[in-house]
């Protein structure tokens, strides 16, 4: 990625962040429950196939941008972080923390009453995949769209 | 900064801009980010107590001078203030 695109990344205010966090956390699931809804009918499956492709468009692009914004700092690759990027690394490790624990009871909850209104659950490669690319994308991306979530506008130049 | 966070006010513009130092120099002579100064100049973060500290030295001025939990009043009109009348 070109400097110039880092540096417009880097300087996102906080509006367009959130919004691009959103979409990042709220694409995938959408993806996969539209996809599992069009298996139902009797759509051809390459065109599930670009529909699918084109849902997981836009929260892979607000997931990589958010990522990009964050990642120095998240891994600690930048070359200097001072107490202020320390201060909001923990902050948005914590928050990553309180946001997955959300999700997973929510998760939880969904399925214990899925399961209790009679229905079974079928845990095969259709059910297993969509949990497991979850897990590897967003387990280790959730910090990194967290602190694009907290972090405020930056002040300017001066 | 966390809501729960008291603010706390600072002078830091202020003493920037009459030494003529851009934030990217002052951020230089502490050894952190340039945004940390505008971030602390604008009160959305509170520096550490070594932070402040390093910051009074380097102006050599009080902490107190540069830092305050309440709002902080223009230079002029401490300096200009009249003194209390029993000290007259």
């Amino acid at each position: 990625m070109s400097t110039t695109t880092t540096g417009r990344i880097e300087h996102l205010p906080r509006s367009r962040r959130r919004q691009l966090v959103a979409v990042a956390l709220a694409g995938y699931p959408v993806a996969v429950a539209v996809v599992a809804a069009l298996k139902h009918t009797s759509l051809n499956r390459w065109l599930i196939l670009v529909v699918l492709l084109l849902l997981l468009l836009p929260p892979l692009v607000a997931l990589t941008v958010s990522y990009r914004y964050a990642r120095g700092r998240i891994d600690g690759r930048r070359a200097r972080l001072d107490e202020r990027d320390l201060s909001l690394r923990q902050q948005a490790y914590a928050l990553s923390h309180r946001v997955l624990a959300v999700i997973l009871i929510a998760a939880t909850a969904v399925t214990e009453i899925y399961l209790t209104s009679g229905n079974t659950l079928r845990f095969d490669a259709n059910t297993f995949w969509p949990v497991a690319a979850w897990v590897i994308v967003y387990l280790p991306a959730l910090p990194s769209l967290m602190l694009a979530w907290i972090e405020t506008d930056q002040p300017a130049d001066a | 900064m966390p809501d729960s966070q008291r603010r706390v006010h600072n002078r830091l513009a202020v003493l920037r801009a009459e030494r003529g130092l851009s934030r990217k120099q002052l951020a230089d002579k502490l050894g952190i980010n340039y945004q940390t100064i505008g971030y602390i100049e604008r009160g959305d973060y509170n520096p550490s107590l070594e932070l402040a500290l390093t910051i009074a030295e380097l102006f050599r001025l009080p902490i107190e001078a540069i830092f305050s939990l309440t709002p902080m009043t223009p230079l002029s009109e401490e300096i200009f203030r009249e003194p209390p009348t029993e000290l007259r």
